[in-house]
């Protein structure tokens, strides 16, 4: 006798479809995420047992010099790196919106950093950048603008804003891109009315392109600033955190201390010590999009 | 019901399919080894030759992984802790410490007296990395010492003698600013790279500012020794400005790439810049001489930080096999051939070898001269977990670093040092 009715089984083969991705999002993404969360409550070296202690390694951070250093390089990393993304993708999406020919052409090689390995990038900066062979001192020297090479890499401010640098250079195209596809959502009519109401560019940008497509504006920050924020590769391949610790970030510090000194707890808690941030963050994007839906 | 029954059976085979398996532990028969990947890759292919010619007559399939010095913890680290160490591990300078605390290393003292019968004995500084507890828990395989590189064309030109002492490199550098030769010639790089770490503890020791007693306990760096050497290689950047600040940011390939490009005239490396010039037959290969590492008002008490070691992890499932592995490569038909394939790179850590008639170059007695006179990570005491954490920490370099660009003074910069000292050594007790 079949004791399940239509419904049931609908119902029964709905969690069946969902159940894989169900454990592989627990397995590839609610695991480690709550695995890092203990292990950041415990005093957990490599190879031996993890000891729960509460909050004593986020206690350690605090009360560590090193790390308010590390945590203010990570701010000035993510801020400076976003505001200038911002900026420049604005203005590529901008002058690619208006543009008629080539536009795809432009568009493709505009697109190249992006696509490039990050690794590759890291490196054609650190070599631009070398204070002897770089390209850029090269340029310097022989066209007179300076006497010895700049310390692009050895300054502590000049290195910051050179791993900055970098990282714009790989992200910007994600910006532009973005923009550009939400300004193309855009109605033209809007425009239009706007030029007979005598409308400047600027009022143009101001009053029309930039409401309509904040949410984009708000999501595409959003995510850049969380990857800028877990950046790796750029600063470690440039700078390994020198000179000193100026450009130490979150995650190199957390390299540090996770693999070449084998402290599991106290890496993760390093690591962790972002969240909060990111998910006031989140919430706040989440809920201003939401409301501008409403 | 039954096209459920079939939807849900396929799915349960999907997930089997799609999730992946651990791989099962290398059975009797396979032997894994890891190795490092080094900056001389026609000795690698005679490791690896040597290493497979062994695994054939021992009736073996042998599998080989390398890592870089870079990602070598990275690699280690998840072994570790997934209890998936291969069978044979070549382990650096503070690997059989830290594993064997751990107890995950075997007794190899069997092998270590095998070797010595083939290679004559153990050099004496050797065994500090590799023996604990009156038991080798690894075979040492090859230092790669770090030497001073410099520039005898230069010396020449400013009326300089080679250096001999921290103190020296400083004046000389700076003779050699002053006669507009090169602007920045001092290229000793404190940063978080070999070059940085291992040349920091040679400074630290030569001017008598160990942390430790010889039994390994802490006892903190001497202010007055620490502050004097702090003072010698940061004038260099503060006062002489005869090093820029670059270097502190420098990777562990950039002063060789700043060497060979003519612009340093000092630089802490391994032999390596000899093989790359060699092998390029670079112009300033003639111009190009080494020296032992500087000494202090202590001596010269030089670090051994690159050296390799044979390790048997007891994770593997064929010890004997992977034993009787590292007995063959070690075997001196077998291991002289490495070394004479090495550029000089690769230095033995047993007595024979050394007294090899490739080593009968002035170059190749300076390299010698060097990892006799060398000190495993963590003297005057044993190498430990802590020691060990001192070094990949970046503890030395950084105390350094924090008066050359935080503009601390020494003196704060030596209490913050002790106090990460303290704190790892307090934290890693050895078993």
């Amino acid at each position: 006798m079949n004791v399940l009715t239509d419904r049931h089984r609908e119902r029964l083969l709905g969690y069946a479809l969902i159940a894989p991705v169900a454990m592989f999002l627990g397995a590839l993404v609610a695991y480690p995420f709550l695995s890092a969360i203990y292990l950041s409550l415990t005093e957990k070296t490599v190879g031996y047992p993890a000891h729960f202690v509460g909050l004593r390694n986020y206690e350690a951070l605090l009360e560590s010099g090193r790390f308010r250093i590390v945590a203010w390089n990570s701010a000035a990393f993510t801020v400076g790196s976003i505001v200038v993304k911002l900026v420049i993708g604005m203005a590529m999406a901008l002058a690619l919106h208006n543009v008629v020919r080539g536009n795809q052409f432009i568009r493709g090689i505009l697109l190249l950093p992006w696509v490039i390995p990050t690794v590759v990038i890291a490196l054609t900066w650190k070599w631009l950048m070398d204070l002897f062979r770089g390209l850029i001192n090269v340029a310097l020297i022989d066209v007179g603008a300076v006497r010895s090479g700049v310390h692009w890499l050895g300054d502590p401010t000049l290195a910051m804003a050179s791993v900055i640098t970098a990282n714009v250079w790989r992200g910007f195209p994600f910006f532009g891109v973005s923009f550009l596809a939400a300004m193309q959502t855009v109605p033209q009519e809007l425009y239009d009315a706007a030029a007979v109401d005598g409308a400047g560019s600027w009022e143009k940008f101001w009053r029309i392109t930039l409401p309509s497509i904040k949410g984009v504006v708000a999501v595409v920050t959003l995510l850049s600033t969380i990857v800028t924020l877990n950046d790796f590769n750029i600063v470690y391949i440039m700078t390994r955190g020198g000179p000193g610790a100026a450009t130490h970030i979150f995650a190199t510090y957390s390299y540090e201390l996770g693999i070449m000194s084998q402290r599991w707890g106290l890496a993760m808690a390093a690591s962790m010590a972002s969240l909060p941030l990111v998910a006031l963050l989140i919430v706040a994007v989440v809920r201003y999009l939401h409301r501008e839906e409403e | 019901m039954g096209t459920l029954a079939k939807k849900l059976a396929v799915l349960i085979a999907l997930t089997t399919v799609l999730v992946p398996m651990p791989e099962p532990p290398a059975a009797a028969g396979k032997l894994s080894l890891w190795r490092l990947k080094t900056y001389i890759p026609p000795a690698d292919k005679i490791l690896d030759t040597n290493a497979q010619e062994c695994a054939k007559k021992a009736g073996v399939e042998l599998a080989i992984q390398t890592y870089t010095f870079d990602d070598m913890w990275t690699k280690f680290t998840a072994a570790i802790e997934s209890k998936t160490l291969p069978d044979i591990a070549e382990l650096d300078a503070v690997g059989p410490a830290r594993l064997a605390n751990l107890g995950r290393l075997a007794d190899v003292s069997d092998v270590v007296a095998a070797a010595a019968k083939e290679l004559g004995t153990i050099l004496p500084n050797a065994d500090g990395a590799v023996k604990f507890g009156g038991k080798y828990y690894a075979v040492p395989h090859y230092a790669i010492p770090l030497v001073l590189f410099y520039r005898p064309d230069i010396l020449t030109k400013v009326g300089a003698e080679a250096p001999d002492t921290w103190e020296d490199i400083q004046k000389v550098s700076e003779k050699v600013k002053k006669a507009g030769v090169q602007e920045y010639p001092n290229g000793f790089p404190w940063n978080r790279t070999g070059d940085g770490y291992d040349p920091a503890m040679s400074l630290f020791w030569s001017y008598g500012a160990a942390w430790v007693d010889k039994s390994g306990k802490f006892t903190g760096i001497p202010k007055a020794a620490g502050v004097e050497a702090l003072k010698v290689v940061t004038r260099a950047y503060l006062a002489d400005k005869t090093s820029a600040f670059d270097y502190l940011s420098w990777s562990g390939a950039t002063n060789n790439e700043a060497f060979m490009a003519g612009k340093i005239t000092f630089t802490p490396n391994g032999p390596s810049i000899l093989y790359q010039e060699e092998s390029t037959q670079h112009p300033l290969l003639k111009d190009t001489a080494i020296k032992v590492m500087p000494k202090g008002p202590a001596g010269r008490n030089l670090a051994l930080t690159f050296v390799m070691n044979w390790a048997v992890p007891t994770d593997g499932k064929s010890p004997k096999e992977a034993k009787a592995l590292i007995g063959c490569v070690m075997a001196r038909e077998n291991f002289v051939k490495y070394m004479s394939g090495s550029f000089r790179q690769m230095v033995p850590l047993f007595a024979k070898p050394l007294d090899d008639p490739y080593w009968n170059t002035p170059g190749g007695k300076i390299i010698v001269d060097t990892v006799k006179q060398g000190h495993p990570v963590g003297w005057p005491g044993p190498t430990t977990p802590a020691a060990a954490e001192v070094v990949s920490g970046n503890v030395l370099t950084d105390m350094i670093t924090r008066v050359i660009v935080d503009k601390v003074t020494p003196e704060a910069a030596i209490d913050e040092a002790n106090k990460r000292i303290k704190e790892i050594y307090d934290r890693l007790p050895v078993k």
